[in-house]
């Protein structure tokens, strides 16, 4: 077995740019993901429905991450949320 | 600040043929569903705004230098950022204010030619953006508004304009595109009183139960979503295409065959802008419609239905929520209108503008 301290914490970000407009989302989403280090985590909570074909396209273009997941969640008013997860590159 | 260009302005001059680049900074899906018309074709450039974010060098290298560049995106605001970086690299660049959503809420009118002594004028209201018709009809210093779009203070200028008080609403039927502007006017319900002569409502069901033909002065037929001038409306929006097809091909049989060849059409959409005429407005003599749209020459019922049926395809997913408005069982707010009506209308049976 290995030992505990052994084991590598994955850090994770988040992100709240809800109520922003394009390009907000993507522009805050690149600043977080240029100052982060490898492996670590981003999650970009938005409410603009175009954020989800517009982070696809970020990603397929950008070197500096992956994008791992979208989500659509509800928030208290029963709005939807766009939660994408991000992972910084090398 | 970068310089600005409303969606008028930008129309205007694309219509014109003025040499303009359109730059279009939206997603790729974006993109392919749904893109700016002028009534002449617009050069287009499509380099998404986050490829500007991510190697701007590259993604500037991809305009063609020396021309006067105009950016759009959805809302207006990825557009102003992509011009301010172009200004910034000494390019002539200029931001399309409020994007595709102000393309989709632009309206602007024309009147309508009458023959000359005419007691009634008609105004044809275009939403380019999502190819709406709808219309103000005055007679005097009253005016009644068919078909109108949410925007309704437009139609209470344009009325205002021309002296007159808009008195009555007529819907040709229940729309499942857009969202109506019907209960938005003062005069919503009531009927229009002294504008009725000369009006006459003929009952033409298919593309919907309700559907009416409003012919003003016995000439002009506001045709709603039954006869367009490049096709007929589609009778499967209700999920009945049969029945609905079996309407629409007696109405087409029974009531339009009974309309004179020099009546002219003014339908209540287009699918594209070559539908747009010279003069601007969107209109046919019958008697050519009767020539270029092979449904009207269909004799037999069941290939009419079955013409119908081929050209059966899914509604877009907001159509039955904007129905459940229009039919007055739920509200919207202004955000969830504009979601909703994105994009072009799709009424006409997929043959239309063949």
């Amino acid at each position: 077995m290995r030992r505990l301290g052994a084991r590598k914490v994955t850090m994770t970000k988040k992100l709240d740019v809800r109520g922003a407009k394009c390009p907000i989302p993507i522009v805050k989403a690149k600043k977080e993901i240029d100052a982060m280090s490898a492996g670590e985590i981003l999650e970009v909570h938005a409410t603009d429905p175009g954020s989800v074909a517009d982070f696809q396209g970020w990603a397929r273009m950008t070197k500096n991450a992956i994008l791992q997941s979208q989500r659509t969640e509800k928030d208290e008013t029963g709005h939807d949320v766009y939660v994408h997860v991000l992972q910084r590159k090398t | 600040m970068v310089a600005g260009i409303t969606v008028g302005e930008l129309l205007e001059r694309a219509d014109a043929a003025e040499d303009l680049l359109l730059l279009d900074v939206r997603n790729e899906d974006e993109f392919a569903a749904w893109r700016l018309e002028a009534r002449r074709p617009i050069e287009t450039v499509h380099v998404p705004y986050f490829d500007f974010l991510e190697d701007a060098e590259r993604s500037m290298a991809r305009i063609p230098a020396n021309r006067e560049v105009v950016v759009l995106c959805a809302k207006g605001g990825s557009s102003e950022m992509v011009a301010e970086m172009l200004a910034e690299a000494g390019r002539r660049a200029c931001n399309v204010e409020g994007g595709m959503i102000a393309y989709g809420n632009h309206l602007e009118s024309r009147p309508v030619p009458l023959p000359p002594g005419a007691r009634h004028e008609i105004h044809q209201v275009l939403r380019r953006g999502k190819g709406c018709l709808s219309y103000l009809v005055r007679c005097g210093a009253e005016a009644i508004v068919v078909d109108p779009c949410r925007h309704a203070e437009f139609y209470e200028e344009l009325a205002r304009g021309l002296g007159a008080r808009i008195v009555g609403v007529l819907e040709t039927h229940v729309h499942a595109d857009h969202l109506s502007g019907g209960p938005r006017f003062a005069a919503h319900g009531r009927a229009p009183v002294a504008l009725d002569v000369g009006i006459e409502l003929v009952p033409a069901p298919g593309h919907t139960p309700d559907s009416k033909l409003v012919v003003v002065a016995g000439t002009h037929v506001l045709s709603g979503d039954t006869l367009f001038v490049a096709g007929v409306g589609r009778p499967d929006l209700g999920g009945e295409v049969v029945p609905w097809a079996k309407e629409l091909f007696r109405t087409l049989r029974e009531r339009v065959a009974l309309l004179a060849d020099d009546a002219i059409v003014l339908p209540a959409h287009f699918a594209s802008s070559a539908e747009i005429g010279a003069d601007g407005i969107v209109s046919a003599r019958l008697g050519d419609l009767r020539r270029t749209v092979p449904e009207l020459s269909i004799c037999d019922e069941s290939a009419f239905v079955r013409a119908m049926e081929s050209s059966a395809r899914p509604a877009p997913e907001a159509y039955a929520r904007i129905v459940r408005v229009n039919r007055g069982l739920e509200d919207a707010t202004d955000d969830l209108a504009a979601e909703w009506e994105l994009g072009k209308n799709q009424c006409a049976a997929s043959a239309h503008g063949r």
